[in-house]
């Protein structure tokens, strides 16, 4: 017993050691190479901000000391513009829309690293912490807000409207039936943003080229996603114009996942993938499944086709958060966010696999040889 | 400063409402010894009843009285599961939580559903007398918050003193006792894990009308926070003579929800975030051990000499009982 507690002493101060250590190099990090802090995960910005780190470190240390300093300092002579980027969860389409953004900000003039700061938070699909996260960019009176995803632009909303922060939105599949957008069309004060429409007659067409025999889709989807249901009720207005009949599978989380996906490709002669968060996350599993049966398996999206999946007519997520990043950039030149046209993108492009396809004995059809391929 | 006393008023806003629910986890963690996963399901629950409500014009109040009584149903369910189905205390949770997740979308018709335009109870009669500060209205919902925060405190620091409210501490302790005393153990536990979920759900609502919309994901969770919320409150504070165990628990979740915003606002990059987090309660929780070791090893090297765990835990729950009386 005494030597165990020996041992429990000396794992304990180890434990503390460690801890002490890690917080010493978090707060070097987070106060040294601060321009990095909001952006040190995603590859895109932080090249940029690592180059120009040096001579904009004193700026940027005095942004991430603030809870001490007053934000009036910064904004002086460099006009430095912070944005605080809220995304519901970590998933690949969301993170496109970030990336974009980045894209579309610098092609107006704002750089990362130069004359902007951004602070990226994932709120790992809770809602308590992606209230905690948008509230710390209210309270640091970022000049703008970005909420991607639904339930992310919904929270950025309303911390943000009591005080007159402006909120772009990203890819909000139905903004008015989300209260983020007026029911006559007209924006609501302070807001402006994309929708990404799921294009899905563009997908049901190339579903038929791709495969013209085949008579039922089938889509899984989760239950709890307002998007998926709207996408949903869409495939089944659109399935007779392409002498489709439509089979879904709802599941409450991805635990239900294998078995929905085994009885659904039992059913079915092709599955296709809605932007469906769980789904899409546990792609993977429904794959297998599909790969089995040699059912092809459609995607909704250029980095699902890359997965694995053999073809889609997909959103350009990247195209979208460019969007984005033109109306923030408006806002941030004095633009009212009201002013600025809501986007919705229904424009879709082409993907395809050629491994996948070749192992599914298929062919691409002639209308689409100008399709990308996005065989690794 | 302006920066900080924002924060600050976020942190405790967010703290207050989820404090409301730790206060439920007490009732069946600490009261009841019952490890209760219902509450992922009743705190969307509440949220789902109080939100339906509001859009069809019902006064906000009204409808955060009625996601109480949705959740004390709610813990109903999970007790008539365990007590009289004999079903495992966990899987009656788990049940209770997988059936609700259907209940809520059917209550609230889809899973996202706003309210942004409507009266809450942080802007509607009580609240709106309160003089409105020219930035934000942070500070009214801290204050309606607290307010019902001190309210359900008080009320259940009563209740656990009267003839019924120490049944049910000793139904959770000693649950022989009571079926000595000629009164069914079961009837108890089933009575607090519906007060339980009762509250948890009531901090559903009051979060739903917080943030102005509602989202069937918002439960996922809320087990894990309010526990942590419930050990963290109840370790740092064990010293304070005059804190009473239900304070702490108010006080845990605000010192919960200052380690997310502190981990937060340390601009660590998204994926180290939770990293951060869990350095963090490591760290309130290691720092306290060693205060705590110098004084106590004494009584822990007794606690710990017993040949079993049970001892472990009887000693464990002494300590509680004398914090409580």
């Amino acid at each position: 017993m005494k030597k165990f507690r020996k041992l429990h002493k000396v794992l304990a101060l180890a434990t503390a050691l460690i801890i002490g250590a890690t917080a010493l190099v978090a707060c070097q990090t987070s106060t040294g190479t601060s321009g990095n802090a909001g952006n040190g995960t995603n590859n895109s910005a932080s090249a940029d901000a690592s180059a120009d780190g040096s001579s904009n470190s004193n700026s940027n240390n005095n942004s991430n000391n603030n809870s001490t300093t007053t934000n009036s300092e910064s904004n002086d002579n460099t006009q430095v513009k912070k944005i605080g980027v809220v995304q519901f969860a970590d998933h690949p389409s969301l993170k496109n829309c970030y990336d974009g953004l980045l894209e579309g900000l610098k092609a107006q003039g704002y750089e990362v690293g130069k004359n902007l700061e951004v602070d990226y938070q994932v709120g790992q699909a809770k809602m308590d912490l992606t209230n905690q996260i948008v509230q710390s960019f209210v309270s640091k009176n970022y000049d703008l807000i970005v909420g991607i995803a639904t339930p992310a632009a919904q929270a950025a909303y309303n911390a943000a409207s009591v005080k007159g922060i402006p909120v772009v939105f990203s890819a909000v599949t139905d903004p008015i039936i989300a209260e983020l957008q007026n029911a006559d069309g007209s924006n609501k004060p302070g807001v402006t943003g994309t929708s990404d429409v799921l294009p899905v007659d563009d997908q049901l067409k190339l579903i038929r080229a791709f495969v013209p025999e085949a008579k039922t889709i089938g889509i899984m989807y989760t239950t709890s996603e307002t998007n998926s249901e709207s996408a949903i009720k869409t495939y089944q207005e659109l399935a007779s114009k392409y002498n489709f009949e439509i089979v879904t599978q709802g599941i409450a989380e991805a635990k239900d996942i294998p078995a929905a996906a085994t009885s659904l490709v039992g059913k079915v002669d092709v599955l296709s993938n809605l932007t469906d968060n769980t789904v899409v996350q546990n792609q993977q599993v429904v794959l297998a499944k599909a790969n089995e049966k040699g059912i092809p398996y459609f995607g909704s999206e250029e980095e699902q086709v890359a997965d694995g999946l053999v073809a889609a007519a997909g959103l350009d997520y990247i195209d979208l958060g460019k969007t984005n990043g033109e109306q923030a950039a408006q806002i941030l030149g004095g633009t009212k966010a009201e002013d600025i046209k809501i986007a919705y993108t229904e424009a879709s492009k082409p993907f395809y696999n050629s491994t996948e396809l070749a192992a599914l004995g298929l062919t691409l059809p002639d209308s689409y040889k100008d399709a990308t391929d996005m065989a690794k | 400063m302006d920066i900080f006393l924002s924060i600050v008023i976020d942190i405790l806003e967010q703290g207050l409402i989820y404090g409301i629910m730790a206060l439920g986890l007490f009732i069946s963690y600490k009261i009841l010894n019952f490890a209760d996963l219902s509450v992922d399901g009743t705190f969307p629950l509440g949220a789902a009843v109080s939100t339906v409500l509001l859009v069809n014009g019902v006064n906000p109040w009204l409808a955060i009285l009625a996601a109480l009584l949705a959740g004390c149903l709610g813990g109903l369910m999970t007790g008539i599961f365990h007590v009289h189905l004999r079903i495992n205390e966990l899987f009656s949770g788990i049940l209770t939580m997988t059936i609700l997740y259907s209940v809520n979308l059917l209550i609230a018709g889809r899973s996202n559903l706003p309210f942004f335009e409507r009266e809450t109870i942080f802007n509607s009669f009580p609240a709106s007398l309160l003089p409105k500060p020219e930035r934000g209205n942070g500070w009214v919902v801290v204050i309606v918050s607290l307010v019902i925060v001190l309210i359900i405190k008080l009320l259940l620091d009563t209740f656990l003193q009267t003839k019924k409210g120490l049944l049910l501490r000793t139904a959770g302790d000693n649950p022989q006792v009571v079926n000595q005393m000629g009164i069914d153990p079961g009837t108890m536990k089933i009575l607090g894990l519906s007060l339980a979920n009762g509250l948890v759900a009531l901090s559903g609502a009051v979060l739903a009308q917080q943030q102005r919309f509602f989202e069937i994901s918002m439960g996922t969770g809320t087990m894990v926070m309010g526990l942590a919320s419930v050990i963290i409150g109840n370790v740092l504070f064990a010293k304070i003579p005059f804190l009473k165990a239900t304070t702490q628990v108010i006080l845990g979740s605000i010192i919960y929800k200052a380690l997310v915003s502190l981990a937060i606002n340390l601009g660590a990059p998204p994926t180290m975030l939770n990293l951060v987090r869990g350095l963090l309660f490591l760290l309130i929780l290691l720092s306290y051990q060693f205060g705590k070791s110098s004084k106590s090893g004494k009584q822990g090297k007794n606690g710990k000499s017993g040949k079993s765990g049970k001892s472990g835990k009887n000693n464990k729950n002494a300590k509680k009982g004398a914090r409580h009386a």
